[in-house]
């Protein structure tokens, strides 16, 4: 599938700041089911776009507006092919095979480390919450993907999928308590539950794009789901709040261990105001 | 890691005396020392002092203590008059010792931040350094200046027992107390002149000078070309009197991050006369704060964008963001490792045997063992976040148990090590207080190890705790020529 996408993000501030700094991970990744056929990115005021790619593998852009403004606008537009049609079609391998890739795997990349132990309020170590559920174990016996895909029915008996109970500072433990919120907090659940059974997962921020011709209604904004490391495969695309793999309707975007690390605008400034909550305008369109 | 030893019953032995041989017999480095301050007599040493506390009161030496809950209390630096000596012959021991573990240190940290050979080799666990809370995912295959992370360190040594000489820790992030080590040389040429006249003392007063050196050494735009600037988190540091003094002796700007902006990767000071390029920044300010991009965003003490600035190679960072890893005091037991492994030397300083508290074996040894330990959290310093067993009280241990128990990670343990004792005076009498020694170690075209550093006291009797935020007192250090 060829998408065309545009993202355009407009802060406002009732009080002039300056000194502004931004990070921008908003390049679509580029990796063996997704191809970048051309980005442009642009701002206003209009600034110096630098760029490196970071820890994690993102494409970040960075700039500064260090002149007082009361208006931000960055612009992305992409073209992105994805060539994912069916995420099964791999041979999987046998579950004493992938524990024995897995050893190897993190042998030759300690960063996978990162993907396993880390924990954060967003994907907290379930051990310590205190909440009296039975989290989804992960059977020796069994590969990955079955776990997987067991957590992701389980998830939907402790979640359900409502915008506003949640916001995006907020904590596991509240999605939870809640047993409400929307997809950034389903990704982070299955995240927490795969590490804890000692596999890497990590999370993605990306679009969503629709198989309906014509769909009028907007996608609200970025999407978010889940990556975890399958032996023999690889990272591996799980939608939690859909209870799907990912396949060419997901364009990834950037990855982290949390929704921090792969945050699609990172600002600082100085000045008085806080910033208004950003205006996203966002649209994918099927080429 | 330490051996876990079955024999419980054992008493704790007695600490080595820098100064006597026995009770009575000075060493005899000390002795052209000894035979003055006894040919002065008291009262004249007693004025001494006196016009020694005068001093620094007028210079204003302090430093402040951080309780739970006040803001910080500033203190006049205690000093004692009596100076430690260290013969030729055991300094060159440290020296070669000390250079030897920066230049490992310094090449682990490029290694952790770029290829992590020495973590797919297996010498260090990954997940050590993957757990460790100073581990900066944020400058990985960023290519510091000449390569040069420690440019400045402290490294904290003891003496156990047998007078040995041990690295009790590293300091590789923002080190402090150097200004104290100049200090106290200056006072004590001061006050009393004739105690030099008899030996040949290592100038340590230089300082400033090595130190703007190794910083003229790390400019991206050559030694020609480098504009210095001490950026200090401000008046309400406990080091403020350090990085002001430091900015004074070398010359260069004293700001706070508020005076400096990046803009397209290059740094700047806000001047009277408009923007001026700077090029070397040696920060007081903590990884956490140093840029509120990419480190806490709430962050109002660093200067946003300068890690991409550096990223650029258009500033250098001294010390460089990211030590912490290699100074975590959990990574600290394996330094003879890192040591091997890059330099293929035996080393020349040994570590004090540390328990892991990650591993379940000498974890629950040393909860059982507590009273007999010295607890520490693997990232705090300054003597801050530790358990000194034999002090502590059953209600502090349960909680220090409490927190090992949760936080494995987080904590290490030593069996307490009977620091070294010298003759300070105390009230009018000399009487014994435990010591360690500081010595600072700047990086720059080469590895410089100031000969001398910041001896610490503990001034209360029988305590093994010198740091000044507890209470602790100092002495000049005399490095002898040969």
């Amino acid at each position: 599938m060829r998408y065309f996408i545009e993202h355009e993000t407009v802060l406002e501030y009732p009080e002039a700041v300056r000194e502004h700094h931004v990070e921008l991970r908003l390049t679509p990744r580029e990796d063996s089911y997704q191809r970048l056929l051309g980005i442009t990115l642009e701002t206003e005021p209009t600034a110096g776009l630098r760029g490196y790619r970071d820890y994690y593998g993102n494409q970040v852009t960075c700039f500064d507006i260090i002149q007082p403004h009361r208006r931000l606008v960055t612009r992305m537009r992409a073209e992105v092919e994805n060539t994912l049609a069916n995420p099964f079609d791999f041979q999987p391998l046998s579950p004493g095979d992938e524990q024995e890739r897995l050893r190897e795997a993190l042998r030759t990349t300690p960063a996978l480390y990162d993907y396993i132990l880390s924990r954060s309020p967003a994907t907290p170590n379930l051990g310590r919450l205190d909440q009296g559920f039975a989290f989804p174990c992960h059977e020796p016996g069994r590969p990955v993907l079955e776990s997987v895909q067991q957590a992701m029915e389980w998830i939907t008996t402790v979640l359900r999928y409502k915008a506003g109970v949640t916001t995006v500072h907020s904590t596991l433990a509240q999605a939870l308590t809640a047993a409400a919120g929307v997809c950034q907090d389903f990704a982070h659940l299955l995240i927490a539950i795969v590490r804890s059974w000692k596999i890497p997962a990590r999370y993605v921020m990306g679009y969503l794009a629709s198989r309906e011709e014509g769909a009028e209604e907007a996608p609200p904004a970025t999407h978010a789901w889940t990556e975890v490391f399958i032996p023999g495969r690889g990272w591996t695309g799980f939608d939690a709040t859909q209870q799907i793999l990912a396949n060419d309707l997901f364009i990834p975007v950037a990855v982290g261990r949390d929704y921090l690390d792969a945050a699609p605008q990172r600002g600082s400034f100085k000045g008085d105001a806080a910033g208004d909550n950003p205006v996203i305008r966002l649209s994918i369109s099927q080429q | 890691m330490a051996a876990i030893s079955s024999d419980t019953s054992q008493k704790p032995r007695i600490s080595y005396h820098e100064f006597y041989t026995d009770g009575f017999t000075p060493r005899e480095h000390y002795r052209p020392l000894w035979e003055h301050i006894q040919s002065v007599g008291q009262n004249a040493f007693e004025a001494k002092v006196h016009e020694s506390q005068l001093a620094l009161h007028a210079e204003g030496v302090t430093f402040t203590v951080y309780g739970d809950s006040d803001e910080g209390i500033e203190r006049i630096w205690p000093f004692d008059l009596i100076p430690r000596i260290i013969p030729a012959s055991e300094w060159s021991i440290i020296e070669s010792g000390l250079k030897q573990r920066v230049r490992a240190l310094n090449l682990f940290l490029k290694d952790i931040y770029h290829d992590q050979r020495i973590l797919k080799d297996g010498v260090v666990p990954a997940e050590l350094i993957y757990q460790g809370k100073d581990f900066r995912r944020e400058i990985m295959g960023i290519d510091p200046p000449h390569d040069i992370y420690t440019h400045i360190s402290g490294i904290d040594i003891i003496r156990d027992e047998d007078g040995k000489y041990l690295v009790l820790e590293d300091n590789l992030r923002t080190p402090s107390g150097v200004s104290y080590m100049i200090e106290n040389r200056v006072i004590e040429r001061r006050i009393l002149p004739e105690f030099f006249a008899k030996y040949r003392v290592r100038r340590v007063e230089h300082y400033p000078a090595l130190l703007l050196e190794a910083l003229r050494a790390v400019s991206p735009r050559g030694t020609g070309q480098a504009e210095i600037v001490v950026l200090t988190p401000g008046i309400y540091n406990s080091a403020y009197f350090e990085h002001t003094f430091l900015a004074k002796e070398m010359g260069v700007e004293l700001a706070e991050g508020r005076d400096l902006v990046a803009k397209d990767d290059v740094v700047y000071l806000k001047t009277t006369t408009g923007l001026q390029r700077v090029d070397v920044i040696y920060r007081r300010v903590d990884d956490d704060f140093l840029d509120p991009l990419v480190f806490r965003s709430d962050s109002t003490l660093g200067v946003a964008g300068i890690i991409n600035a550096w990223r650029a190679g258009n500033i250098a960072i001294v010390n460089a963001p990211g030590n912490g890893i290699a100074d975590d005091k959990a990574v600290y037991p394996y330094v003879p490792d890192i040591i091997r492994y890059y330099l293929a030397e035996a080393p020349i300083l040994h570590n004090v045997p540390t328990y892991q508290m990650t591993n379940p074996e000498e974890r629950a040894y040393v909860l059982d063992n507590l009273e007999r330990m010295v607890v520490k959290a693997v990232s705090e310093s300054g003597g801050y976040g530790m358990l000194m067993g034999p002090a502590s009280t059953p209600a502090l241990r349960k909680e220090f148990a409490a927190k090992v128990q949760e936080d494995p990670r987080n904590y290490i343990a030593q069996p307490v090590i009977q620091l070294s004792r010298h003759i300070c005076y105390m009230d009018g009498e000399l009487e014994a207080r435990h010591l360690d020694l500081r010595p600072y170690i700047i990086y720059g075209d080469d590895i410089n190890v100031v000969p001398g550093g910041l001896t610490r006291v503990a001034l209360t009797k029988g305590s093994l705790v010198v740091n000044s935020s507890q209470g602790g007192g100092s002495k000049d250090t005399w490095v002898l020529a040969e």
